[in-house]
């Protein structure tokens, strides 16, 4: 008895503490959402609101006019959809090299990975990967779009730390069936790995989805823009700013990312790994 | 055979660093000697002037101590912050998948929408947070043009967009850990705290060790787009970071030398801290 | 077989006389404008149909300068591009640009006479003109009018110097019992742009060699009484709490508190005529405009033209560049001006659209344009009114600006600050400068 009563009360309190926590942390999504439903002059008014009162759906309709958000939306999902790839694959693959391999040149190469990111790619390397985007050909294409951040440190650090959570037992009791390391691979250690890879997915594709200087720079007509550029365009840094429209189209460009998220999140499933071992 | 593999693995990242990343830094990184005009069309080759020139400047060597106490304290809280916030959701109490799902919306967010509502929100006189801080305190807070307010705000918001990313991660590792050592752990009289620091982080710690040199490099280069829109580095340079500065210098002045130098900086320093790093902290890490 | 090709020669030479010249035209105005831009383009195309514009927006003018120079370094650079006013010698210096200046001596169609002094003083340069004046405003003082009524002030009397503007912002300061601002005097954005306006309008310099006009400047020279006036009159005003201030370049937070009523008088551009008047009468309160209060005693001068102007690029064949002057010069013709000051606040930057606007009984439905628009044609016209040119102006700008937020927080008094920037922007320059040697 005292037990279900105490776990009652525990459960109240997380509950509150969540509660409160989730309204703060989501406070700037609901102004967001309440400016996208307003009338545009009523984002001044004070005192200020946070919860919508009416439903202004011009906003939105506004925002869908001025903007081809629709094509953006497309471009920014296949764009954001093979970068998330790439990065997944080229990740768990070199992931699993680091994590259960030893090769001469681990170290140099690991270190030589993980540099890459002290390297600001949005600040000072615009202009050379410019340069060979323009080589290539690929200047206003998908590609130009996808491929250079196809790799990344991020993924294949996190993969790394992973998979060396495995437990060796796993691996050799894996050999001493006949499997090779491929088939470990891909039958055994990534299947455990769901809900890492589902985790990466999220992070990825957020990534590739809110880039807005690379696709500015690369993009030459508007048919091949993305997203970010889209609410950028709603903004005018000089004068009076729709912030109705301009919280509209950031509302709209927000929502796959947030689907994307509850897709996923089904896969933050429990591993099999003591089942594993026994069996 | 077994000794090719891990070499293959390796092809198509290193294939895609190398003529992505590499190329381009290369090419960079060697501007660092130079003065280049913006449009490029005058150069000038100055040894390590441009280096020299940094560390005498007052406000790069003070954009240096507020990049160090920005990351500290950003990292700390976001880690701390993020972890108790995974347990509880762990705890997967009713509603627990909405919360996780509202909690997820920092990160989703540009850091430029993410900043222009925080100032939205901080506003000193129309702001909701002053609004609500009057009614209750009966005090307005100028969060965003006064020191120390402004550097809080930009911690602020930077551990409220990060805390997103580590709490995924988490949550991922903890679907790792079997329930009943959960179960042991929930808010469940005094031995709660033990079992949670003593059993469950340092099981975590592969996780752990992961954000925090990821938050770290996180809050190193990607806070520039928060403090451009929040502060743009004030009041009088309180906020700027030394990649805003960066940023600043090769996207407002078009100093591309001067920038490329700063790469070479921030580049050096973080590579020492991940050498310590990995060298030291690897050490506490619990692997299987 | 001869018949045969000569009837595909004749098929070819009509083809190549059909097809169209394209070309690129980036642009910084976001928000409805790109749609105003993008039907103007449109009606140039109609007019011409042997030329296709492609317009886009390439983000704001910090992006589009950022974005050119990548595309120009990997030499795909488009052909009209729209640059902001501080850009200008940047853009000289880069030597990428066909300064307008040649076509028009080549087009004898082409008056720039026709077009306003001011504007006009802004983008001579050397002599010669490099771009097209397209995007011009200016700064105002926006005020509450029935706010004034409330304080007791007479709403038709704006303040005119200095020491009324203190004055004045004492009378409508209201706070309340925790001695919390709930209404202040005034605000406008921080930004470094109202400095110089001040400067101009007591008729000083910001830098040497004539404002940087009659030759490059080697040293900023603003720390004078000019300067410290103006320092000292934003600090008075803020120390009192009779001013509220914003961050950095905040235009919005600065309209913001003019909406909302939190302040009685904003001083911003002319380009938010049409916003202020829309919110006058959204949030029920009547509106005055005036020209920029000026110390008393200082000489007298004048505002500097803001906004931007449309470069043509070189790296393209002839006829591609006949066809961007062609579409530079529509763009410039008083109709499309009237379509984009009514559309948008901007001037329109010709004498020939402001007489059609007076003519049409546009000023009277619009007085407030009229304020911005008189107070452009009866400033000085000098040197120092004409704007300042300098290469290192961003990084002067955010001198200044720190300068003045260092000053507001106390951390300098407004001579420190003054000479602080005064010595910084001077050591911005020369470097500057040391690639042009």
């Amino acid at each position: 008895m005292r037990k279900t009563r105490r776990r009652m009360i525990n459960t109240i309190i997380v509950e509150i503490i969540l509660v409160i926590f989730t309204l703060i942390v989501a406070m700037p999504l609901f102004l967001a959402i309440t400016i996208s439903l307003q009338r545009p002059e009523l984002v001044f008014s004070y005192p200020p609101k946070i919860f919508p009162r009416g439903f202004y759906v011009k906003n939105y309709i506004d925002a869908f006019n001025l903007v081809p958000l629709l094509r953006l939306l497309l471009n920014s999902l296949i764009m954001a959809s093979m970068i998330t790839l790439g990065k997944i694959i080229t990740g768990t693959l070199a992931g699993y090299a680091f994590a259960n391999f030893r090769f001469k040149g681990k170290e140099v190469s690991f270190a030589l990975l993980f540099a890459t990111l002290f390297l600001p790619a949005e600040t000072v390397m615009i202009v050379p990967l410019f340069l060979i985007m323009k080589k290539f050909g690929w200047v206003n294409t998908y590609w130009a779009l996808t491929v250079p951040f196809m790799a990344s440190a991020t993924n294949t650090f996190l993969m790394r730390q992973h998979f060396m959570t495995i437990p060796k037992e796993l691996e050799d009791a894996a050999r001493i069936d006949g499997a090779t390391p491929m088939q470990y691979f891909f039958k055994i250690l990534l299947p455990l790995s769901k809900s890492m890879i589902a985790g990466a997915s999220i992070i990825n594709f957020v990534y590739a989805w809110n880039m807005y200087l690379w696709p500015l720079v690369v993009t030459m007509e508007d048919k091949m823009k993305t997203v970010q550029i889209g609410v950028k365009m709603l903004i005018d840094a000089e004068s009076a700013n729709n912030w109705g429209v301009i919280m509209a189209g950031t509302i709209v460009v927000l929502f796959p990312t947030l689907l994307m998220f509850l897709i996923l999140q089904n896969m933050f499933v429990k591993s099999l790994v003591r089942s594993g071992l026994k069996s | 055979m077994r000794k090719i593999i891990p070499y293959v693995l390796l092809v198509p990242t290193f294939l895609i660093i190398g003529m992505f990343i590499y190329w381009p830094a290369v090419y960079s990184l060697r501007l660092s000697t130079c003065r280049l005009s913006p449009f490029g069309n005058r150069m000038i080759f100055v040894g390590f002037r441009n280096f020299v020139k940094l560390f005498n400047n007052k406000e790069y060597l003070f954009s240096i101590r507020v990049t160090v106490l920005y990351v500290l304290l950003s990292v700390v809280i976001t880690i701390f912050l993020s972890f108790f916030i995974a347990l509880l959701l762990e705890m997967k109490v009713p509603g627990h998948t909405i919360y996780r799902m509202l909690i997820f919306t920092p990160y989703a967010i540009s850091p430029a929408i993410a900043g222009t509502l925080w100032s939205f929100l901080l506003n000193p006189v129309v702001g909701h947070v002053n609004y609500l801080f009057s009614k209750f305190f009966g005090i307005s807070v100028d969060w965003i043009t006064s020191k120390p307010y402004a550097f809080y705000a930009i911690v602020f918001a930077s551990v409220w967009k990060t805390m997103p990313f580590d709490v995924i991660f988490y949550l991922a590792g903890l679907q790792n850990i079997p329930d009943d050592l959960l179960e042991a752990s929930t808010l469940d009289g005094a031995n709660w705290w033990t079992r949670t620091w003593k059993i469950i982080f340092p099981l975590l710690s592969p996780i752990t060790f992961y954000l925090v040199i990821m938050n770290i490099i996180s809050f190193m280069f990607a806070s520039f787009a928060i403090v451009d829109v929040m502060t743009k580095g004030g009041p009088g340079n309180y906020t700027t970071t030394m990649i805003y500065r960066l940023f600043l210098d090769a996207f407002a002045f078009q100093k591309t030398g001067l920038a490329s130098a700063e790469s070479v900086v921030l580049f050096v320093i973080m590579a020492i801290i991940t050498f310590l790093y990995f060298k030291y902290a690897e050490r506490k890490v619990h692997y299987q | 077989m001869r018949k045969f090709l000569i009837i595909v020669l004749i098929l070819l030479m009509s083809i190549f006389a059909l097809s169209k010249v394209k070309i690129q035209f980036w642009h910084a105005m976001g928000g409805w404008r790109i749609d105003l831009l993008k039907n103007m383009a449109e009606e140039f195309m109609k007019q011409n149909p042997d030329i296709e514009v492609e317009v886009q927006y390439t983000g704001s003018y910090r992006d589009t300068l950022n974005k050119l120079i990548a595309a120009v370094k990997a030499g795909t650079p488009p052909h009209v591009v729209q640059i902001y006013d501080i850009g200008t010698q940047v853009m000289i210096d880069g030597d990428i640009a066909v300064p307008v200046q040649e076509l028009m001596n080549k087009d004898p169609t082409f008056d720039i006479g026709k077009f306003l002094r001011p504007v006009l003083n802004y983008y001579k340069v050397n002599g010669k003109f490099y771009s097209m004046p397209f995007n011009s405003s200016n700064p105002i003082l926006y005020y509450n009018k029935t706010l004034f009524k409330k304080a007791g002030l007479d709403p038709n009397k704006p303040p005119r110097t200095f020491e009324e503007l203190i004055e004045y912002c004492r009378k409508l300061t209201v706070k309340d019992e925790n001695g919390n601002i709930v209404q202040a005097g005034i605000t406008w954005p921080l930004h470094s742009w109202f400095f110089e306006q001040f400067m101009a309008v007591q008729n000083a310099p910001l830098v040497d060699n004539n404002n940087g006009r009659t030759g490059r400047p080697t040293k900023a020279v603003f720390n004078n009484e000019a300067g410290r006036r103006f320092f000292r009159l934003w600090y008075t005003l803020s120390k009192e709490g009779i001013m509220i201030n914003t961050k950095k370049e905040d235009w919005t937070g600065a309209r913001q508190l003019f909406a909302s009523q939190k302040v009685a008088m904003l001083i911003s551009s002319t380009s938010d005529v049409a916003l202020a008047m829309k919110l006058a009468k959204e949030n029920g309160f009547e509106l005055g405009t005036a020209f920029l209060p000026r110390p008393k005693g200082a000489e007298s001068g004048g505002v500097v033209i803001g906004g931007g102007s449309l470069w043509i690029i070189k790296g393209h064949p002839k006829d591609e560049i006949e066809a961007a002057w062609r579409f530079v010069k529509w763009m410039a013709e008083p109709k499309q001006q009237i379509r984009w000051h009514e559309g948008t606040g901007y001037f329109p930057v010709r004498k020939d659209a402001v007489e059609q606007l007076l003519t049409s009984g546009y000023y009277a439905k619009y007085p407030h344009h009229l304020t911005a628009l008189l107070q452009l044609l009866l400033s000085e016209q000098n040197y120092n009114t004409n704007g300042a040119i300098i290469g290192a102006f961003p990084e002067v700008r955010e001198i200044i600006e720190t300068a003045v937020e260092r000053m507001l927080n106390e951390e300098m008094t407004p001579e420190e600050a003054l000479k602080w920037a005064e010595k910084e922007a001077t050591k911005a320059i020369r470097e500057y400068n040391e690639l042009y040697q």
